[in-house]
């Protein structure tokens, strides 16, 4: 589709580039540099800085060297992190196995050129394009336990047994909401997966049938190998995301994460931390810092794993 | 491509109906139930509305901000599109045709942003955002939004640039063209696409941002369209028809654009993300 990408930005140095006067280079390169660093770049430094502090916002800092993270890692406060990593990390997990389940499924059924497949595919990208906390507030609306349109409906088709008050309860809160994230994300993933498996050589395919192989052997000896990069891309996006999460949380179960904090995650940690306030124990920006210290240092070296892959990558899909 | 027998593909269509029904049901949902009045719409919920109440949408329209929400999204949006575009052309095109020292280091500088989620240095923002005065204001949101998407689009525009010959350059630069006129007149025009995929992705990447809002904003004159509906989510809690009108009314000019123009955003997003 873009040819172009195969070129590989972080190779593509040639030698023929043109020479050109520093004036120029200032004036082309110098504002987005000056943006970048001021915040992007200074504000990242800035937090690391920030975690060795305890800090109400105004005021002096003070310096308090690790205290913020024994307190996060090993004190009090740690408790409510690590139930909101174990729950980042259970989100990772069913999405994932949702996502890429799911959207490589879909995915197969669309590449037999199914009538009305363009259709199809605007239909489920759609929630793609809607923000992530309204998608949010508007499911939580359907999951009311009183008057949501879930439960109604589960009770019109007679299955009023399996009614709960979904955000309520603390067994299926935290699915719930995971659920809500594949049913917004999960277009995303089978368009892309899609895009990949269009791109496997159609001969491959051909010759297979030819030889008499069954669409279970062609799907999981010719397609799922060849998608492989692609899953592996998507895999590193999904963790990346999966530790991002906050919009969602806030909009249906709220910045106390409820009930119970069953919900909670990093980002609503981090957020009642520094700025949250109200209900928390723990309001410090040098703390909060901390968090997004902890945060980081858990994506980074996958972050960086993913630019690699992107850019390793011979050619493009 | 892959094919499959008569009861095969009768299976996938019942699949692929059962989940378009999944996506569309909700947003048939919540456009119906905003007709409709608050004892209708917890007697009847899956019925028609019985009467039209185009009152809803006025009521919500009016508490809900959402010209407001609407005119600010839209001019932080397009402000960041604009800036971001320029920006990282302009040191795209540099570091991809020219020769100069620290070339390559500059670029892999602005690529560290790649891995860097921005979101974890909110405080720091939100103090420089301060400290400069910016806090409460739609700049302050622009200035972020602009930087935290240039890395995203300087690697798109680079490897785009990359693929222009750099003899072409060379020849118009024998034939007199400034480095300027080279950025304007003949790398610009030859890289459209990836101009295109930058702004959409942008552009849908600040309209949907509800973090920065929160954070940096707190006048309601002031809110994204994202942070408006928060807040009438806030102050309106039991009243849901009124918020179901206030949802369908935040979404309805996405959804819209999307219908018609969905080959076109579903390409750049779907290359965007993955590169």
């Amino acid at each position: 589709m873009c040819p172009s990408l195969r070129a590989g930005a972080f190779k593509n140095w040639g030698e023929r580039a043109m020479k050109v006067r520093t004036k120029y280079v200032l004036l082309f390169t110098l504002p987005a540099l000056i943006l970048y660093s001021l915040f992007v770049v200074y504000p990242l430094l800035d937090s690391l800085a920030l975690s060795f502090y305890s800090w109400k916002g105004v005021g002096p800092k003070i310096f308090v060297g690790l205290k913020n993270f024994r307190e996060m890692l090993f004190g009090n406060f740690s408790k409510e992190v690590f139930n909101a990593f174990f729950h980042n990390i259970y989100f990772f997990s069913l999405a994932t196995v949702l996502e890429l389940g799911l959207g490589f499924l879909i995915a197969f059924l669309l590449a037999s050129k199914l009538k009305g497949a363009k259709l199809f595919r605007t239909v489920v990208y759609m929630p793609n394009m809607i923000p992530l906390v309204i998608v949010g507030f508007m499911w939580g609306l359907f999951l009311n336990p009183q008057i949501g349109l879930v439960n109604s409906f589960l009770k019109l088709v007679g299955l009023k047994a399996l009614a709960r008050p979904w955000l309520g309860d603390p067994s299926t809160a935290l699915t719930s909401i995971i659920l809500v994230n594949v049913w917004r994300h999960l277009g995303f993933y089978v368009l892309v997966i899609l895009a990949a498996i269009l791109n496997i050589p159609p001969d491959l395919i051909e010759a297979a049938y030819i030889d008499g192989a069954s669409n279970w052997k062609i799907a999981s000896r010719i397609i799922f190998p060849m998608v492989l990069p692609t899953f592996r891309t998507l895999l590193i996006l999904l963790f990346i995301g999966s530790f991002n999460v906050f919009d969602m949380v806030y909009a249906m179960t709220g910045v106390q994460a409820g009930p119970f904090r069953k919900t909670d995650v990093l980002g609503t940690v981090f957020y009642r931390t520094a700025f949250g306030g109200l209900g928390s124990a723990y309001v410090d920006m040098g703390l909060g810092a901390a968090v997004t210290v902890f945060i980081f240092a858990i994506v980074m070296p996958l972050s960086i794993l993913y630019v690699f892959l992107v850019e390793g990558r011979e050619r493009s899909w | 491509m892959v094919r499959f027998t008569k009861a095969g593909k009768f299976l996938s269509y019942v699949f692929l109906t059962i989940y378009a029904l999944i996506i569309v049901v909700p947003f048939a949902m919540m456009v119906l139930n905003s007709f409709k009045s608050m004892r209708e719409l917890f007697m009847k919920p899956f019925s028609l509305p019985s009467t039209f109440r185009f009152d809803n949408f006025v009521k919500a329209w009016k508490f809900a901000n959402i010209a407001t929400g609407y005119k600010n999204s839209l001019i932080v949006a397009s402000v960041t599109v604009l800036i971001v575009i320029l920006l990282a052309s302009m040191f795209a095109y540099m570091v991809s045709k020219y020769d100069f020292s620290f070339r390559r280091g500059m670029f892999l500088y602005t690529m560290l942003g790649l891995a860097l989620p921005a979101r974890l240095a909110v405080i720091p923002i939100f103090v420089l955002l301060r400290n400069l005065n910016l806090t409460n204001s739609l700049a302050g949101l622009v200035l972020v939004y602009a930087s935290t998407n240039l890395p995203f689009s300087i690697f798109i525009l680079k490897n785009f640039i990359d693929a222009v010959p750099n003899e072409l350059c060379e020849a118009a630069r024998m034939d007199g063209a400034g480095v300027g006129y080279i950025y304007y007149k003949l790398i610009l025009p030859l890289v459209k696409p990836a101009l295109s995929i930058v702004a959409i992705v942008t552009f849908v990447n600040v309209w949907n941002d509800f973090f920065f809002p929160l954070i940096l904003i707190n006048d309601r004159s002031k809110a994204t369209i994202t942070l408006a509906v928060s807040i009438f989510f806030g102050e309106y809690s039991i009243q849901w028809p009124l918020l179901f009108a206030g949802l369908t009314l935040s979404i309805a000019p996405t959804v819209i654009l999307f219908l018609i123009f969905s080959r076109f955003f579903i390409a750049g997003m779907t290359q965007g993300a993955i590169k």
